[in-house]
């Protein structure tokens, strides 16, 4: 294959757990002992980055670090992918799922001229092509797909290829953004961020997920109360964000985000497929619903019917108990 | 203003895969409902384009219904093949031929959950463009566009010039269910229906469908909400890897 180009996004000079899944799993699995894997990083200052990268398993890494990355802003970051490939000239370019890579993932396939798969859970690469697996029909099936071409790009989603260090001693060059914000037509005028979202959803290692059976402003603190013991994200479900009970950055599904949490709380979901599609790469999950009929149960390792305004209170103090 | 929305048809997902429903993907309603607020009571124009076999053509009925003006139907009975480059292709090759402010699609297809099209169409037309809309409005002047659309963290709030292409997500609105005199009034618009060949080759393919694993069942505690609770915090404390 020769070159693997992996795209590691971060923030504030941390590369987010996803793409370090990535990383890893193509220096460990994709590339053979003839191939190159090619980090590159987009922020404003370098922070952890290098060395964090190196543990995962880059060969090399090109360090893109300038304000113009600051905030995101599509033009700049496919500008600054596009250099990096131009500079790298890989046969392979892998994406963890970020809504941040889905927003340029299209367009910089056409500019480069790559065949693109997106949102994969698993992939193997040959000479010249890549087949792999996705879910499909808000992952109620899976489709195997097959891509041909001199440049392919993979987008993995999140929780679907593990982590694990795999140090190297990699060359680092640092360059500035190609494209600064003020070249491009469109302008970031603002970011709105709510106010409890103090943990990122897609990184966490707990979500305590609310749907319409929360209900209130009491439901929400029993909400926030239980993230709260594991330092857990919040998410939910589109109902519930539809309360405006929950900001629309929680919501979880086929439309939100997708999660991949060592443990997830569904809290008064019934487990709607198309939020399912959003959770179900969650490696225990825990459901109460007062309904012994919702179909979150079919999904769930531990399930309790009950009324949640009853049982998460019980079950808040007993977990306070063994912490 | 003149606005083209890409719609496309796909299989009812919410019931039996295998329902053979088709209906109009959810976020191109959304973007129809979109276009249809932001030129309520001017007389901008709102052309819908679908590629798509020749059924597919109730769907435009729909979205006409709904109150888009006029429609052009490549009429493809093996759409079904071609991936979002192909598809994405073959739009830019037909927004080289008409006048437009506003390109809109949703932001995925409901079925693939590609997410492709909206950015590459954009990059083939070489138009500023924002994906995962939730909001949409008019700059004061009209000469622009703000688009509220979802981040990784926060929503982030872009201006974009005119013309310009954004993708919609669902959270953006509701989309209107067609009433009666609209559904009457969308038989007489017009359905300009191409014959079409897929000169463009796909450069992904589907080799095969695959059932999911199946997950065990959940283990349901069992008795009184103390007990259960108690069981649960044991198996989290056991198996989570957490405590
Ligand atoms: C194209 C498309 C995309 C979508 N994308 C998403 C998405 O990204 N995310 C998403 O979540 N949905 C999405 N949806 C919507 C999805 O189909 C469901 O409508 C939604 O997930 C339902 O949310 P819910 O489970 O909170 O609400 P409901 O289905 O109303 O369920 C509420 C549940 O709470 C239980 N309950 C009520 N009170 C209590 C109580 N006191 N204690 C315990 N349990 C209680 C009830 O028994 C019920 O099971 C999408 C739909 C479409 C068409
Ligand atoms: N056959 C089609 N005809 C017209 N527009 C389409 C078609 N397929 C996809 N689109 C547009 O592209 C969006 C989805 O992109 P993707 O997820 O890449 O398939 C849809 O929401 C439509 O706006």
């Amino acid at each position: 294959m020769g070159k693997i180009l992996v795209h590691v996004g971060s923030q504030g000079g941390e590369a987010k757990r996803s793409s370090l899944e990535v990383l890893s799993h193509v220096s460990r699995k994709i590339a053979g002992s003839d191939d190159v894997v090619v980090a590159c990083v987009f922020d404003v200052n370098p922070g952890r980055l290098e060395q964090t990268i190196g543990e995962y398993g880059a060969d090399d890494i090109l360090m893109y670090m300038d304000p113009a990355y600051e905030s995101h802003l599509n033009g700049v970051l496919a500008a600054g992918l596009e250099d990096a490939i131009r500079a790298t000239a890989p046969s392979l370019v892998v994406f963890a799922s970020s809504e941040s890579v889905k927003d340029i993932l299209g367009a910089i396939a056409v500019n480069t001229g790559a065949a693109v798969l997106p949102d994969v859970v698993s992939f193997s690469a040959g000479s010249g092509f890549v087949e792999a697996v996705r879910p499909v029909m808000a992952a109620k099936s899976l489709a195997r797909v097959r891509a041909e071409g001199e440049l392919i790009f993979v987008s993995v989603r999140s929780g679907s290829v593990e982590a694990i260090k795999n140090p190297k001693n990699p060359g680092t060059t640092t360059f500035e953004a190609p494209i600064k914000p003020a070249d491009l037509k469109q302008q970031l005028k603002e970011i709105i961020k709510a106010a409890d979202e103090t943990v990122d959803l897609s990184e966490a290692r707990v979500v305590v997920a609310a749907g319409r059976g929360v209900k209130d402003e009491v439901g929400k603190r029993l909400v926030e109360e239980l993230a709260g013991l594991f330092g857990g994200g919040i998410g939910a479900s589109r109902a519930v964000v539809e309360t405006d009970l929950f900001p629309a950055t929680a919501q979880i599904g086929q439309t939100g985000k997708v999660v991949s949490p060592d443990l997830y709380f569904a809290l008064g979901i019934s487990g709607a497929i198309q939020h399912v599609a959003g959770m179900s790469n969650s490696r225990m999950i825990v459901a109460i619903n007062k309904d012994a009929d919702a179909p979150i149960f079919e999904y769930a390792d531990y399930g309790i019917v009950g009324d949640l305004y009853t049982v998460v209170p019980l079950l808040i103090e007993e977990i306070k108990r063994h912490k | 203003m003149k606005f083209l929305v890409c719609i496309k048809q796909v299989p009812d997902v919410s019931g039996n895969v295998n329902s053979g429903r088709m209906v109009l993907n959810a976020y191109d309603a959304s973007a129809v409902e979109a276009a249809l607020v932001l030129t309520e009571g001017t007389d901008s124009e709102i052309h819908l384009v679908l590629i798509g076999p020749d059924s597919a053509k109730e769907t435009i009925r729909k979205a006409l219904a709904m109150g888009a003006s006029s429609a052009v139907h490549f009429v493809s009975a093996e759409s079904d093949s071609m991936d979002s480059g192909s598809i994405a292709a073959q739009l830019a090759s037909y927004c080289a031929e008409i006048q437009f402010d506003i390109v809109l699609c949703g932001k995925q297809s409901q079925d693939t959950d590609a997410g492709l099209t909206g950015g590459m169409l954009a990059a083939h037309l070489k138009l500023p463009y924002a994906t995962n809309a939730v909001g949409l409005a008019y700059q004061d002047s009209y000469d622009g566009i703000v688009v509220t659309r979802q981040g990784d963290s926060g929503q982030e709030i872009l201006q974009l010039p005119l013309p310009c292409l954004v993708t919609c997500s669902n959270d953006m609105n509701n989309p209107r269910i067609p009433s009666l005199k609209g559904i009457m009034q969308a038989k007489k618009k017009s359905i300009d229906a191409r014959q079409f060949e897929n000169n463009s080759l796909s450069s992904t393919r589907i080799l095969n469908y695959e059932q999911p694993a199946a997950r065990e069942p959940a283990r349901m505690l069992e008795g009184e909400t103390e007990e259960k609770v108690t069981a649960l915090v044991l198996a989290l404390v056991q198996e989570s890897g957490i405590f």
